[in-house]
């Protein structure tokens, strides 16, 4: 038998080691950089082309990221659970700082949209507050993407096109998961990840969308989805 | 030194005054009824919060030209519809595209809208604070202003704790009014609890009512809160075709979700579009003048016939379910013209 004594002091030392045990706080910053090609995003009348030669300008970049997290060779860590809008108009929105347990980062991974719960909870704040207009008031739920600007050829009214990407119900669920490999990369040396965004994949990512054709989605449905299928290649962690 | 400690008192007094808990107010559910669908455990009623989401109600500073109140367009005396209105008048000669229904019994819904495309009664009014052809104007501006308001500031910091005003809190508060416009005491109920009887021609159509109305506008709300197509024919300068613009589905073409009959006496003109002027032409609808189509409700194929004496026996029962209780009650009425709530529960 152990004396109780024995026993408390087993018991603290274990507590102690279990206690004592490192567990490091790796900073981890995040930094989305958009892009149209190989040419940094202007939100100041820079004209880029498509790849079917449809010249346009940009005037709103948005997108909210959401559930971000990466992973390790065996451990996974989420890292952010709400949702983060990354503005192209608001340089601060572009940086996220946040930290993590693993000491190597395979995969980092995240949502690009809002998830259903925040759809449907009622008036939400800080990012998600409706205020900021990425939001439908008529048809309630959340604009996940914007890509907003004037090309000659969109006809519509002042050749504006504007794509509102959203929806939370099936069919029309326009949530995407991004996976990206970081691992090895030099990009991590330095405490942090540079995620590029390529406003070119919205027009062909996956299927072609042509401004010809489609100048306006302002509501969740096919076009909507097949606008996220195509934006959901455009994130590519950069060397 | 003393006066010090005095003062130090005073200050914590204050203090603790300023942050003193809302005392909670109960939903009244009438009995029989079933279950809320309102969370209130996101938004627990409170005095201070019902009477600021009240003042918010009748606040015209939340238009673009401060001309337009949510009560602008939902009058108490009309259920809180737009008092023989087919549309309401929004900002700078604007009309809304729809017909403003009765405000009641809103915590048994969990959408709102003709067409149900709003999920969250909190969130409902952020449609009209922006549509250009209601108030127009951005949240942005109408936070804005109530933050400058010290009126506003110290309710807003009795209702929630603290003076922050933003959108939720906005929300949170009209809802908190909006829930507590229950309408359960008209003549029809009165008589279900035993305490009024029908007259005969009421008691007739009740009858008539439970066989061919019951179906869709069923008691205790007169709603069974579905989306349906009743053979009404789209307005060529409208183009509404309801359910439709929220699920994408063509099944889903020409479906409005069936009002609730409560108070219908008093909320004509009638439809999603206000185009049926009376009850008559209501009727005159279902049983001559519906379009069957194959989208058409299956209810209503053979559209629904009703002779003219029906008519009048429904007309009389329909009268039954006008509540005076809840069309006068000065609870909601217009901040100042009651000074004490006279029947907030307390608990
Ligand atoms: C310009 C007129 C107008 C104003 C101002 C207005 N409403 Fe409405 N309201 C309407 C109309 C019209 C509808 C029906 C709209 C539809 O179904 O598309 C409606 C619908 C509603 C509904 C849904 C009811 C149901 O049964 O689904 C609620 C709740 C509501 N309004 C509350 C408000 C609040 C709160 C405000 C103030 C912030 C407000 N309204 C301001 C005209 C107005
Ligand atoms: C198949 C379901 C269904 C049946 C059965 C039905 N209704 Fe309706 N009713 C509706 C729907 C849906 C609307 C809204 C139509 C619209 O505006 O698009 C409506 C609208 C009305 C309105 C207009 C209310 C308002 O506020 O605009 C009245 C009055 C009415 N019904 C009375 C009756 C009576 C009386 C009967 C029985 C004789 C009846 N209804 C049977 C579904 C039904």
């Amino acid at each position: 038998m152990m004396s109780p004594f024995r026993c408390i002091l087993y018991f603290s030392g274990l507590v102690l080691v279990l206690g004592l045990r490192p567990v490091v706080h790796h900073p981890l910053m995040i930094r989305f950089q958009n892009c149209a090609g190989n040419r940094p995003l202007q939100l100041s009348g820079e004209l880029y082309s498509n790849s079917f030669g449809e010249i346009f300008s940009v005037q709103q970049f948005k997108y909210y990221v959401s559930a971000i997290r990466v992973s390790g060779e065996h451990e996974e860590e989420v890292l952010l659970k709400e949702a983060h809008l990354v503005d192209e108009g608001d340089s601060s929105s572009l940086v996220l700082h946040l930290s993590t347990d693993l000491a190597d980062i395979r995969t980092i991974s995240f949502v690009v949209g809002v998830d259903s719960l925040a759809n449907t909870g009622g008036v939400q704040g800080g990012d998600l507050d409706p205020m900021l207009g990425m939001f439908w008031t008529w048809n309630t739920g959340y604009v996940y993407a914007r890509l907003e600007g004037e090309s000659d050829s969109a006809h519509s009214p002042a050749h504006r096109f504007t794509w509102d990407i959203g929806g939370y119900k099936d069919p029309s669920n326009a949530l995407r998961t991004v996976t990206l490999d970081v691992g090895g990369r030099s990009g991590l040396t330095g405490g942090g990840v540079r995620i590029t965004a390529d406003i070119l994949k919205w027009f062909d990512g996956k299927s072609p969308v042509h401004l010809a054709s489609s100048p306006v989605c302002h509501e969740p449905g096919a076009l909507a989805m097949r606008i996220a299928d195509n934006y959901s290649t455009m994130f590519s962690v950069a060397p | 030194m003393k006066s010090f400690v005095t003062i130090g008192c005073l200050l914590m007094v204050v203090a603790w005054m300023g942050v003193r808990k809302p005392t909670p107010m109960k939903l009244p559910v009438p009995a029989g009824w079933p279950a809320p669908q309102y969370d209130f455990k996101k938004n627990p009623l409170t005095k201070e919060g019902f009477l600021l989401g009240r003042k918010l109600f009748y606040e015209t500073a939340l238009s673009k030209d401060s001309t337009i109140s949510c009560a602008s367009c939902h009058q108490q005396f009309g259920a809180f519809a737009t008092y023989e209105h087919p549309l309401s008048h929004g900002i700078d000669n604007t009309l809304t595209t729809r017909n403003a229904p009765a405000l009641q019994n809103l915590a048994w819904q969990k959408e709102f809208m003709w067409d149900g495309g709003i999920n969250h009664l909190d969130l409902q009014p952020l449609a009209p604070l922006t549509a250009v052809n209601e108030m127009g104007e951005t949240i942005a501006e109408v936070l804005h202003r109530l933050q400058r308001d010290t009126a506003y500031v110290r309710m807003f910091r009795e209702a929630f704790g603290d003076t922050a005003i933003n959108t939720q809190r906005m929300g949170r508060a009209l809802s908190q009014f909006l829930v507590m416009l229950v309408s359960a005491d008209s003549k029809y109920d009165r008589v279900m609890q035993g305490k009024d009887s029908f007259l005969l021609p009421e008691r007739l159509g009740y009858g008539i009512f439970q066989q061919k109305c019951s179906s869709c506008h069923r008691a205790p709300l007169f709603t069974d809160l579905s989306y349906r197509n009743t053979g009404i024919p789209p307005d060529n300068t409208l183009n509404d075709y309801g359910r439709m613009r929220i699920t994408g589905d063509r099944r889903d073409s020409l479906k409005f979700r069936v009002p609730s009959l409560r108070n219908v006496a008093i909320t004509h003109p009638y439809g999603h579009d206000g185009r049926f002027f009376s009850l008559l032409n209501v009727f005159e609808h279902y049983r001559k003048n519906m379009i069957v189509t194959p989208l058409t409700d299956s209810i209503l194929q053979h559209r629904l016939p009703l002779s003219n004496f029906e008519i009048g026996q429904l007309t009389a029962f329909l009268n039954t379910l006008t509540d005076t209780t809840f069309l006068k009650n000065p609870l909601f009425a217009p901040p100042g013209y009651v000074i004490t709530p006279v029947f907030i529960h307390r608990h």
